[in-house]
């Protein structure tokens, strides 16, 4: 039994031009314990997604249609549906969120015992040494020394820190899901190599399901199980991470694997998508991915193409030339896009 | 002066030769936030009144015993005052000092602030502290406090000698946020451009950046006339500078004086000139933000 | 630029400008490490230019109220020059016959004695005197019209905030933008002349003064009720000239505090809607508005002195416009110097409370500060 379900998900945001459609009708399940990855260019609707999934839209969005499921074998219920109050309760206890700009992610005026204090009083645990136990033990699994962090102040903590703290505050009621939005952007590239083998940790002794937001194919390599492609709103594949990578049925996903720049290739091999996304307000009729997508044709323009299996049931693309593609990649597709996570 | 436009495409306005076609936008933009345009309204109105409508209507200065306090009447609708004379004629006499003063104080304060501030700003180094430090003890110092002792020990006998008198008291603001203009624009390439093409100090601050600081200066300069009006209603209001005429102010302070408060039907004689200066500052503030929203898109929500 | 409309003019610009942050760092370029020094040294410098300025304004400018007075008593009194330097002299406890430079430096000693000279005309009354047995009372109506004005306006603000263009916000907003731009002493004569004279709602005659007469002071409930009477209008032109600003800066710090990524990840927490508003918005949208307090304390009690003209309240303004009408110099002297050791002492609050409220400011320690 998938611990999220998500059907048809669409999420409008109301501008002055008209909505923008962030999101359309995505589909997808997150199973117990796996890692989704979920990979896309700016734009793409992935935060709105991801923000979505707990209500935390601003206020100029809205859910059009679509339903998110929560079942975690005791309780089951649609998180659109929840009552401001029961939606508290949810967030953070069921699902929790890891945002990507950590630094400001704490109250600057107090200190960081206070906000697990905050954190946990908010769900019932009502006795101060519970919380701070706990807290302890979090903080220790995050390797960070809960003597000095609790007493400091947010200012008085680094990037990579206050990331952490993050992370152990994200655990501090045992969720099932965690969705991490972009969470080591920010950070130098020794402290993202720390985070991430973090997170594998966690992932192994505390079994939540993750679902992991990023525009760094080679951290979602990493961490996934399966990964979801997104372009202007809407999913257009869906695959386990070693189909993603070795054998990509969508144009964009192919594109997205021939941008990522090899270590040991030669220049020249990097290649960019050439054009924009499309204009969310007024998309264009059919797939949105035309005008930037090397085997477009007439048919492509007739409805945006649904997500259909390739190869195995469990690879879904939504391209209707992803034959043509499969064949364009040919055998050696295997090694080029392989080469890049060497 | 305004950012670009954001509206959607009038086609009309691009017909309109260039300066009418800005102040046509310029309104525009100011009317979608209708405090703008009721300030504009209203500072142009008592612009009007106090320079304009003194040539069309004769001052009416007789002094008329017989008629003291009289109630408002079609003749006299805001009644006369404790002399006889007509109200409505003194409110509308009584614009000019004040505004004309008011505007020369803060031209003074702005130059200063303007010249020093940048300085400050450039230049750097001990002027710089020097210039910042009595800045901030000028800004410590009471203002109306300081201008009342001023103004008695100096007792100034024209309202050219009072708008430099005022203008000393409230430069110390304004060089404050022009110093922190400049000193984030400083760092701005055409600056360091204009630099390294050595075009000397002078030419940087006024051809470079002062341009830059236009809605600063601007809005800064109608603020500077709100501060100028009520330090100058309040020392006059106290009887305290040795000037006469008939400007709102001194209004103020023979109504008050002269006990038209103990009277009902002299209402109008004390409301008038207070209603006058309340409504002129007003104004002035409500076109100042409106102003700032012109100048600032990003404040438009 | 400030989004707020701009309140009592003097208060409203003088307050944006004074970064605590910015004036604690200074520019003795961290010679001093401390910034609580620096701010005392600021201060003492502050009294000493001040004290220099009225000692140049009563001496050395052409025409000054030193020979006014010479001039005076040899007309009046049919004096000598001699005898009216010597006069003079007396009255303004000044030696005319040393040097400049050696009546300053007596006038800067006498200063760091407290001693302010005498009064012109309660001989033998010291200025020191007469200011602290006004000044409390000014402090007392001032502190108290801010103090509600504070707290009901940080409310009201916090309120139109949460409830951003809804009537009672545009209410609010366009309410305390018009009571702040229009002058408090404007405010006080419409009060008096509407609702003490037109409606005769409020006895005026008889609130006038500090406290009625007949009452003996002391800490009775009676007198201090008298005193409340008494003071009840000039504290409610405070509260009225202040609120406008309150309401407007807590408006648009709440507004800029709702933005911030940790109220977004408060609310992904599971926090509490009232904790939220209290510890994550509430706390840092007011930080700011404290040290303004402060400060707005300090400069009010230059306008005070035309409210208290108006209601004859005796305190310190009421006390300033007489020693002018009375050429007493040595009290306006004094009473400068007072109202702005007054403003320097609420700066320094200012300063000091701030640095107490934001755990980012003046604390040494941490990994990396900002």
């Amino acid at each position: 039994m998938p611990v999220l379900s998500v059907r048809d998900l669409s999420i409008d945001y109301r501008t002055r031009r008209g909505p923008v459609q962030a999101v359309r009708d995505v589909t997808f399940d997150l199973e117990q314990g796996e890692t989704l990855a979920i990979i896309g260019e700016s734009g793409s609707g992935k935060t709105t997604l991801a923000v979505g999934l707990i209500r935390l839209s601003p206020r100029s969005a809205r859910v059009t249609k679509g339903e998110i499921r929560y079942d975690d074998g005791k309780r089951a219920f649609d998180v659109l549906s929840l009552d401001t109050e029961r939606l508290r309760r949810f967030r953070w206890a069921d699902c929790a969120m890891v945002f990507q700009a950590a630094l400001s992610a704490f109250n600057p005026v107090i200190t960081i015992w206070e906000q697990f204090l905050d954190t946990g009083r908010a769900h019932g645990m009502g006795d101060k040494h519970k919380v701070h136990d706990r807290t302890r033990e979090l903080l220790d699994l995050v390797h960070l020394d809960p003597d000095r962090i609790l007493r400091a102040y947010p200012h008085e903590l680094s990037g990579g820190m206050r990331q952490r703290v993050l992370i152990a505050m994200a655990l501090l009621l045992d969720p099932r899901i965690v969705i991490l939005d972009e969470p080591t952007t920010a950070l130098d590239i020794l402290t993202q190599r720390a985070i991430i083998d973090l997170l594998r940790d966690l992932r192994a002794k505390l079994g939540f399901a993750t679902i992991f937001i990023s525009h760094d194919l080679s951290i979602a390599a990493e961490l996934a199980d399966r990964m979801l492609t997104m372009y202007a709103g809407r999913i257009v594949e869906r695959a386990s991470v070693d189909d993603l990578f070795y054998r990509p049925r969508h144009p964009y996903s192919v594109g997205l694997m021939r941008a990522v720049p090899r270590v040991s290739g030669a220049l020249g091999s990097v290649a960019s998508i050439p054009g924009s996304p499309p204009d969310l307000i007024r998309l264009p009729r059919g797939c949105s991915y035309y005008p930037r997508c090397p085997f477009h044709v007439e048919q492509c323009l007739e409805q945006d193409p649904p997500l259909i299996p390739v190869d195995t049931p469990d690879h879904e693309a939504a391209c209707i030339r992803w034959e043509a593609v499969a064949a364009a990649l040919g055998s050696d597709a295997e090694a080029p896009v392989a080469e890049k996570l060497a | 002066m305004t950012a670009a436009a954001t509206t959607v495409d009038r086609r009309d306005v691009t017909r309109l030769p260039g300066p009418v076609a800005a102040v046509v936008e310029f309104l525009r933009t100011m009317s979608r936030k209708p405090v703008g345009l009721i300030g504009l309204i209203g500072v142009a109105f008592f612009i009007f009144l106090a320079y304009v409508a003194p040539f069309i209507v004769p001052l009416q200065d007789q002094v008329d015993v017989t008629s003291i306090y009289a109630k408002p009447s079609f003749l006299h609708p805001l009644g006369t005052d404790f002399q006889g004379r007509d109200v409505v004629n003194q409110i509308v006499y009584g614009g000019g000092d004040i505004i004309t003063t008011a505007i020369l104080a803060a031209l003074f304060s702005t130059l200063i602030a303007i010249t020093f501030g940048s300085i400050a700003a450039t230049v750097g180094g001990r002027i710089d502290s020097v210039i910042l430090a009595i800045t901030d003890v000028a800004l410590t110092i009471p203002q109306l406090i300081l201008l009342i002792v001023i103004a008695a020990i100096f007792r100034p006998t024209s309202f050219f000698a009072l708008a430099v008198i005022l203008a000393l008291l409230q430069w110390p603001a304004l060089l404050r946020q022009i110093r922190a203009q400049v000193l984030s624009l400083k760092e701005r390439d055409f600056v360091e451009a204009a630099r390294s093409l050595d075009l000397g100090l002078m030419h940087i601050i006024f051809r470079e950046m002062l341009p830059n600081m236009r809605s600063y200066i601007v809005i800064h300069f109608i603020i500077a006339m709100t501060l100028a009006i009520y330090a100058q209603a309040a020392i006059m209001f106290l009887g305290l500078v040795p000037l006469s005429g008939r400007n709102w102010a001194i209004m103020l302070y023979f109504a008050y004086n002269q006990g038209a408060l103990f009277f009902k039907d002299s209402f109008f004689y004390l409301m008038g000139p207070i209603m006058a200066i309340a409504l002129f500052q007003l104004s002035l503030v409500w076109l100042a933000s409106g102003l700032e929203d012109v100048f600032n898109p990003r404040l438009r929500s | 630029m400030a989004t707020i409309t701009p309140a009592q003019g003097e208060l409203q610009i003088r307050t944006f400008q004074r970064s605590p942050l910015s004036r604690a760092r200074g520019h003795l370029g961290g010679l001093w490490g401390r910034p609580i020094t620096q701010a005392i040294l600021k201060a003492v410098l502050t009294v000493y230019v001040t004290s220099t300025i009225t000692f140049g304004l009563i001496r050395l400018m052409p025409g000054s109220p030193v020979e006014i007075k010479i001039d005076e008593l040899m007309q009046q009194s049919q004096m000598s020059y001699a005898d009216a330097a010597a006069s003079a002299s007396g009255l303004f406890d000044i030696n005319l016959n040393a040097p400049i430079h050696e009546q300053y430096f007596e006038y800067l000693g006498n200063l760091v004695h407290g001693n302010l000279g005498n009064s012109f005309l309660s001989k033998g009354t010291s200025v020191m005197s007469i200011i602290l047995s006004v000044l409390p009372w000014t402090l007392f109506a001032v502190g108290t019209g801010l103090l509600l004005s504070f707290v009901i306006g940080i409310g009201l603000g916090l309120i139109a905030a949460y409830r951003r263009n809804s009537l009672l916000d545009h209410a609010v907003s366009t309410g305390g933008s018009i009571i702040s731009s229009v002058p408090g002493y404007l405010i006080a004569l419409l009060i008096v002349l509407i609702f003490g004279i037109q409606l005769r709602w409020i006895p005026i005659t008889q609130m006038r003064g500090a406290f009625s007469p007949g009452i003996t002071p002391g800490f009775t409930p009676e007198f201090v009720g008298d005193i409340l009477f008494h003071a009840s209008l000039p504290i409610t032109v405070f509260f009225l000239t202040h609120i406008g600003l309150w309401i407007l800066s807590m408006r648009s710090a709440t507004l800029a505090a709702l933005e911030e990524d940790h109220v977004t990840v408060a609310r992904a927490r599971g926090l509490s809607d009232g904790r939220i508003t209290t510890a994550y918005v509430g706390r840092n949208a007011v930080l700011p508005l404290v040290s303004q307090f402060a400060i707005a304390a300090g400069a009010v009690v230059g306008g005070a002195v035309i409210i208290e003209q108006i209601f004859v309240y005796q305190g310190v303004g009421l006390r300033l416009v007489a020693s002018v009408n009375q050429r007493d110099y040595p009290l306006m002297q004094g009473i400068i110097l007072m109202t702005t050791v007054c403003v320097i002492i609420a700066n320094l609050v200012a300063d000091l409370l701030y640095s107490r409220l934001d755990p980012r400011i003046g604390r040494a320690g941490g990994a990396t500060g900002k």
